[in-house]
């Protein structure tokens, strides 16, 4: 029973990293329509400007994200603007092919400034442990989780009590309907575009703290976000965050009560049995509008 | 006429690709080694991807040796000429760097990439151009159990071999010091999880309890779960199968769980003088385990001229030096011994050659089996007091083995 109770702590705390990546993907899908497949990249530059800070300006991860997060927004702006936004006439196949060629772009040039060694940022609290009713909390991964749901609550807020958030969500519904009312689209997308690097440039910090990581880490971050969010629904933020538990809860209890050889399996099997009875996903919508 | 002249192009055309199928047969395309040209080597090694950090060691290895060598004179006069292209950690990607360094480019010879894994599918290749395949840095079984006669392990011991000094290490303690019961959480590698297993076999036959055996994938990004099930079972004793990222990991989920292991013994992670400590905390490596076939104090013959050219090329310090990097510079040797003691370097005599006698090389005294399997074992390392120290056997320990392992700071 010790051991199901600490696997289960184990695998929330995970999963609200989880969400805090996929919560950025599941935003760009909502707004723009597309997958994008550079939100594992831009987790992993997240990381490596936490680490760059870390390790030579001496900057907190936690801290770093002030720093890191608009950053990212600069950089999920720029993008959008100049490579995204002359696709738009077809966005729908384009976009994967386009955000990829961006994915590997990145890696490159990660590779070309920091090399390709792994690397991990290794605080003084790094492996500190709060221990409650004898069960084991890794204090990076609560500071995570604590973060992530700090990041998706300000996620929601934003998105459903400002002007943006109303514009976004227009968007989102019928990109036409909105542009007749007055809302610029094009602002919106990249905005969201932007909103959505910037979650990827906070998740990157903690992805960093809590384990090594390397330009080519992507490769293994995009399969498993994308599945947490076909599995939520795409589009749908609460079907980011339940996919993500789902995920990593799942990985971490078959881990530790069956074996970690089959650790992916079951969630995958919930995704296939998830596609086949309901295909627009947990909480999808077969309509637009999820956000 | 006409038509005489393409009926000529049609005869002449399976003659011409019976002639180019021919270029790819072992015979043609491995060197004669008669050139007068340089002596081109081309080696694959993982620059990307999971084994980066030390798959760069081995490149530093080779380096050292062909500048050293070349200042001498070169190989029976030629200078050495290296050729490396980065296989991405990939064995798919290894395949086909050698199949282009050998069809492509024509090099002389081929040296071996780093781990098991690529080394296996890198070495079926040169075998099937007749290549010789030395190599300092894949010795799992699954390496040997191929059955390559091209194939020479320039290491003194196999994976397995060289771990069991671990065995041996445990079972010479008395029975009330020993442990009781153990616990193997091994990544999914042709390294890493045989060695294990392998120390799970011995020690089950003397009598230490298993209580935890499990495989993880290459992919898991979390092994929260498996040190959390690991620590349910409270052993004495954890052999983690384990590579570079994935040991850090173990560590770190151990600490975090507060579970300190009576003794811990890692198959690879620790032996990285740089990585390992910057990665888990200098201070949390106190008293963790692991063998190795060389280290930079190792009384080997020629050790100290080793580290000091490595330096003086390179820089840092000797217990910065990777022991990849002294396996793949042990290649170089291998193939300049072979040239002193039949004048020639074609890999037909490279072949014929090292499979017969012993030779002296930084990591030890190389001898081999007709699979190029080396016959010699490994020495027992630990971190003690910030460095890694030769601990067992005792006739070239810096220092005594410190057991049970200190609790985590």
């Amino acid at each position: 029973m010790h051991l199901l109770i600490q696997a289960i702590i184990l695998g929330v705390l995970t999963g609200g990293l989880y969400a805090l990546m996929t919560s950025g993907l599941t935003l760009t899908f909502g707004t723009m329509r597309i997958i994008n497949m550079a939100q594992g990249v831009f987790v992993v530059c997240g990381a490596y400007i936490a680490y760059t800070l870390f390790t030579y300006f001496t900057i907190d991860p936690f801290l770093s994200i002030l720093i890191s997060t608009p950053l990212m927004f600069a950089i999920g702006v720029t993008l959008q603007r100049f490579l995204l936004r002359p696709i738009r006439y077809d966005a729908h196949r384009l976009s994967l092919l386009m955000t990829w060629a961006m994915a590997i772009g990145i890696e490159g040039i990660l590779s070309f400034v920091f090399g390709t060694d792994f690397r991990g940022i290794v605080t003084s609290y790094q492996n500190t442990s709060l221990t409650l009713f004898g069960y084991q909390f890794p204090l990076v991964r609560v500071l995570a989780f604590v973060l992530s749901l700090v990041v998706l609550v300000g996620m929601y807020l934003v998105l459903s009590r400002t002007k943006f958030g109303r514009a976004v969500r227009a968007v989102s519904q019928r990109e036409s309907a909105a542009k007749l009312l007055g809302v610029n689209t094009d602002r919106t997308a990249a905005l969201a575009f932007g909103v959505g690097a910037a979650t990827a440039g906070a998740a990157g910090a903690m992805f960093g703290l809590v384990g090594s990581f390397d330009p080519a880490s992507h490769y293994d971050l995009i399969g498993r976000l994308l599945a947490i969010c076909v599995l939520g629904g795409l589009g749908s933020n609460a079907g980011a965050i339940t996919g993500a538990v789902v995920l990593a809860l799942s990985e971490s209890l078959v881990q530790a009560e069956l074996s970690p050889e089959w650790s992916s399996l079951p969630f995958y099997i919930l995704l296939v049995v998830v596609l086949i009875v309901r295909p627009q996903g947990l909480f999808g919508v077969r309509s637009r509008g999820a956000i | 006429m006409r038509t005489r002249t393409r009926l000529a192009r049609a005869a002449l055309l399976p003659i011409v690709c019976l002639g180019v199928a021919a270029c790819g047969t072992p015979a043609s395309v491995a060197s004669s080694g008669t050139t007068k040209g340089p002596l081109t080597i081309g080696i694959s090694v993982s620059l990307t991807g999971d084994f980066s950090n030390t798959g760069k060691a081995a490149q530093l290895g080779y380096e050292l040796w062909a500048s050293q060598v070349n200042a001498k004179g070169g190989v029976l006069g030629r200078q050495v000429q290296l050729s490396f292209a980065d296989d991405a950690s990939s064995p798919t990607q290894v395949v086909t760097n050698y199949q282009n360094f050998i069809t492509r480019d024509k090099v002389d010879l081929v040296f071996g990439p780093y781990s098991s894994l690529l080394t296996l599918a890198a070495a079926k290749v040169a075998n099937r151009y007749g290549y010789a395949f030395v190599e300092g840095a894949g010795n799992g079984p699954s390496v040997f159990a191929a059955k390559l006669p091209n194939l020479i392990d320039a290491g003194p011991a196999t994976a397995i071999n060289g771990a069991q000094v671990w065995g041996d290490y445990i079972l010479s303690l008395p029975a009330d010091q020993r442990p009781k019961t153990a616990a193997y959480p091994s990544l999914d590698d042709p390294f890493s999880a045989p060695t294990a297993a392998a120390l799970q076999k011995r020690f089950e036959a003397a009598g230490i309890k298993t209580v935890y055996s499990q495989i993880y994938p290459a992919e898991t990004t979390s092994l929260g779960g498996v040190i959390a099930k690991v620590a349910s079972t409270n052993p004495d004793m954890v052999v983690s199968g384990s590579q570079d990222a994935d040991g850090w990991a173990q560590v770190q989920a151990m600490i975090q769980q507060k579970f300190n292991p009576k003794f811990l013994f890692m198959t690879n992670g620790p032996e990285n003088p740089v990585d390992f400590p910057k990665n888990v905390g200098l201070a949390n490596t106190e008293g963790i385990f692991t063998s190795d076939v060389w280290t930079y104090s190792a009384p080997i013959p020629g050790n100290t001229a080793f580290v000091s050219a490595y330096i003086a090329k390179f820089g840092g310090t000797p217990a910065q030096i990777d022991s990849t990097s002294a396996e793949t510079y042990a290649v170089g040797q291998m193939i300049q011994a072979v040239a002193a003691k039949t004048g020639k370097i074609d890999n037909q005599t490279i072949i014929s050659t090292l499979h017969q006698g012993s030779y002296q090389t930084v990591v030890g005294v190389v001898s081999v089996d007709q699979y190029g399997a080396p016959k010699g074992s490994q020495f027992l390392e630990e971190w003690l007091s910030g460095t890694l120290t030769i601990v067992y056997p005792s006739a070239i320990a810096e220092h005594a083995p410190v057991i049970p392992k200190p609790s985590w700071p």
